[in-house]
């Protein structure tokens, strides 16, 4: 079969294991996490690939693909099942002469260069499956092109505080890098790049293979292969995008980013002309009974409200109980809360139980923000009635 | 995989929805949130492993053609057979059909293509869940040329069926009548099984006689000349039909009951798919009240609403209030605004401190797209 060329390849990096969640990664990757009542993360990635006119699209797998690899399927509920191009799983695989993990996200691409030379592209895109935002990529795509860098970086403005726990991106007034500083003490700027990358191809490539060649390299992007090109001399540039972005990697800043979506005008709004897509659950309409009462809340399809529901967000297939009450708190998929069961500032993984009468992270007095202790229950549990779970426990 | 063809006739009863279907073919009709009628009986045949379906229009079947779209959602987007829809034309010799005889005619090579043993033909109105294997089954058990799917039905209110059957010991047919109005009988769903080649005389046969109608000129007349055995496949489960605009409304409302919600929707792998629209989940407002209601996605609700229909991508706006009511895709009801008892057809925008008001037995339809 011969390949159509394409001018952007995506390569969506979603082989992290996403420790920083702790039990909601147990047993599944980051990227299918789900999030917002009826999506998973990499839904973000992969519509934005779609909405931005990317149609061909490799995702690295590695950690506990079983449910992504289900999830992603063929790519028809975003429109990737193509016949040139499409969505493709690349998990790690077995050579003639050696066989690896991938050792470092540098190193997943230099292991799928095949896959990328088949549709010989000018650009191949990096992306990240942790991140909760809509960017139009072939926006900056044309900036890439028109600067003619070999590497246009994306970056945001974070508040200098913060900028030592993100790599910095130290700029000429036309948008050129001249210096990266991973993590700096004393950041000079706060460009703070968001992990995603367009590189010429040509240029990627080769540098990908001298990396690979140097043993003392972490196979890393940014510690590694953007320093190099740095030092070599080659044209960065850094990609200003300060629309709504998050990286949802710790258990903070993923109940942090749910409740971005709540309000009249959500810091984050799912909705708009460029939709996210996601696979369908096919679940009959939500019912709210007499009993129900909602305040500011997302409630997704298959849901069955008897209690109270307040600034939360409650994902398909969910069932609240009469005199239950759910409150600043996340429940993924298909959760049960018992009859006068009390959930607060928590994130409740899929197909949890919560027994009659029990009490997640309920006795919580907040003086402030950062006083919140997120209380999370992974995948599956059962909660017995009337059982205690203390605010900030994960179980 | 089963044995059968499927055929759905989506055009039957159209005129008694008027309003409804004006636009659109009674198969296409929304119902229950998120659905169109059709997808109850097409899941239902996918659920039960019939993969060749064909599904008879006459008119108005854009908006059918845009739902089922390759069909994919049912699983029927397959490499041999899946799902045809057999839009009707016009030869020499025959018209724009009366009856479902004759929309047969006009598909006769699909059926003669077709390779399985048997059809099952089925109306697009009744809203269930269920599993055509156990019908056939049956059928074939009961040695009999044909099977009516009935279902018991009791009300005070009576209600026409296309059929009404009484039964032997057996659960054959003894008597048979058309067009009957029931209150406590056996009522058919407008579902029958027989044999594909027997169905292709039929068909023929009929056509050069003037015969179109399936109930009167085939079925009732065979039986009555003693040329066909007869047996009912008595279906007890939830059944809800949609003959008329009242019954559209109750039934609407009749979901409301989690009995008959479960009923319809619970079935252990008898899900009901429709067509995926990729909207957001609903946002409930901070003032919002919304009580015994169905909700699908996609919804803004600020205001409050009772005992109603919520279909995907309504709006209620703050200080707005909704009782009694169906509001089908995309309607906008503004602030201020009061409605009672109201069919809403698609994308109604309804202005601020509008009022207006139907009553549970007489409900007030508003077309799609109006203004008001």
């Amino acid at each position: 079969m011969k390949f159509q060329k394409k001018r952007c390849v995506a390569m969506l990096l979603a082989g992290g294991q996403g420790s920083r969640l702790l039990c909601l990664t147990e047993n599944t990757a980051k990227p299918a996490v789900p999030f917002g009542g009826k999506y998973r993360i990499i839904d973000f990635p992969l519509s934005n690939c779609v909405n931005s006119g990317i149609d061909t699209v490799g995702i690295l797998t590695q950690y506990q693909p079983l449910e992504l690899n289900e999830y992603v399927g063929n790519g028809a509920p975003w429109g990737l099942n193509r016949n040139h191009g499409g969505v493709q799983i690349l998990p790690p695989f077995q050579r003639s002469k050696r066989s690896e993990w991938y050792k470092g996200t540098a190193n997943a691409i230099y292991q799928n260069m095949r896959f990328i030379d088949r549709y010989d592209p000018d650009d191949v895109l990096i992306l990240s499956g942790d991140h909760i935002y809509k960017m139009d990529y072939a926006k900056m795509l044309d900036f890439h092109k028109d600067s003619g860098a070999d590497c246009t970086i994306a970056v945001r403005n974070v508040p200098l505080e913060e900028a030592s726990r993100f790599g910095i991106m130290n700029t000429n007034e036309d948008g050129s890098v001249y210096e990266f500083e991973e993590k700096p003490k004393k950041p000079k700027s706060t460009n703070a790049s968001m992990g995603i990358y367009a590189f010429r191809w040509p240029v990627l490539r080769k540098f990908l293979i001298d990396d690979e060649e140097d043993p003392k390299s972490d196979n890393d992007f940014g510690k590694n292969v953007i320093p190099a090109m740095l030092n070599a001399g080659l044209k960065l540039y850094a990609y200003r995008f300060d629309s709504y972005w998050k990286d949802v990697g710790t258990i903070k800043s993923l109940w942090d980013a749910n409740m971005d979506l709540l309000g009249d005008t959500p810091a984050f709004d799912l909705g708009g002309k460029d939709k996210i897509y996601s696979r369908s659950s096919a679940m009959p309409g939500a019912r709210l009974a007499a009993t129900s009462v909602t305040s500011n809340c997302l409630i997704a399809e298959g849901c069955e409200v008897n209690g109270t529901i307040r600034d939360s967000i409650v994902s398909y297939g969910c069932t609240i109980a009469e005199g239950a009450e759910v409150e600043r708190s996340v429940l993924m998929p298909d959760v049960v809360v018992g009859p006068g069961a009390v959930v607060k500032n928590a994130i409740v993984g899929e197909g949890t139980v919560i027994g009659e009468g029990a009490q997640i992270g309920a006795a919580q007095v907040l003086k402030d923000e950062n006083d919140r202790k997120i209380t999370v229950i992974g995948k599956d549990h059962e909660i017995e009635a009337g059982a205690l779970v203390k605010p900030g426990e994960v179980i | 995989m089963m044995n059968a063809v499927g055929i759905i006739f989506s055009n039957i009863y159209d005129n008694a929805l008027s309003e409804l279907t004006r636009e659109r073919t009674v198969a296409s009709l929304p119902f229950a949130a998120r659905y169109r009628q059709v997808d109850f009986i097409l899941s239902d045949m996918s659920n039960s492993g019939i993969q060749h379906i064909g599904i008879v229009t006459k008119y108005n079947y854009r908006s059918l053609m845009d739902h089922l779209g390759s069909c994919a959602e049912w699983d029927l987007n397959l490499k041999n057979n899946g799902l045809v829809i057999l839009a009707p034309y016009a030869t020499s010799h025959s018209g724009i059909y009366r009856g479902k005889l004759e929309a047969l005619y006009n598909s006769l090579d699909y059926l003669q293509h077709a390779d399985e043993e048997y059809v099952i033909l089925s109306d697009s109105v009744a809203v269930c869940a269920i599993d055509f294997r156990k019908v056939m089954e049956e059928h074939e058990d009961s040695g009999c040329d044909v099977t009516v799917v009935v279902t018991p039905y009791k009300s005070n209110q009576e209600k026409q069926f296309p059929v009404a059957v009484e039964l032997d010991a057996k659960g054959n047919v003894r008597d048979m009548g058309i067009d009957v109005s029931l209150r406590d009988d056996l009522g058919g769903m407008g579902i029958y099984v027989m044999r594909r080649e027997a169905l292709i005389e039929a068909v023929k046969r009929c056509a050069i006689r003037g015969r179109y109608h399936l109930e009167r000129d085939y079925l009732l007349r065979e039986f009555n000349k003693g040329d066909m055995s007869i047996h009912a496949y008595v279906y007890r489960g939830t059944a809800l039909f949609n003959f008329s605009t009242i019954d559209y409304y109750q039934n609407s409302m009749a979901l409301l009951d989690p009995e008959i919600f479960h009923g319809i929707f619970d079935q252990r792998g008898l899900t009901i798919y429709t067509k995926v629209r990729d909207q957001v989940p609903t946002y409930f407002g901070e003032a919002s009240k919304i009580d015994d209601c169905i909700v699908a996605d996609g919804c803004r609700l600020l205001g409050s609403a009772e005992h109603s229909i919520i279909f995907r991508g309504v709006t209620i706006a703050k200080s707005a209030k909704v009782k009694d009511c169906i509001l089908m895709q995309g309607c906008v009801i503004s602030e201020g605004a009061e409605l009672e008892g109201m069919i809403l057809d698609k994308d109604v925008v309804v202005r601020p401190y509008t009022v207006l008001k139907g009553t549970r037995e007489h409900p007030m339809i508003i077309e799609k797209g109006a203004n008001i």
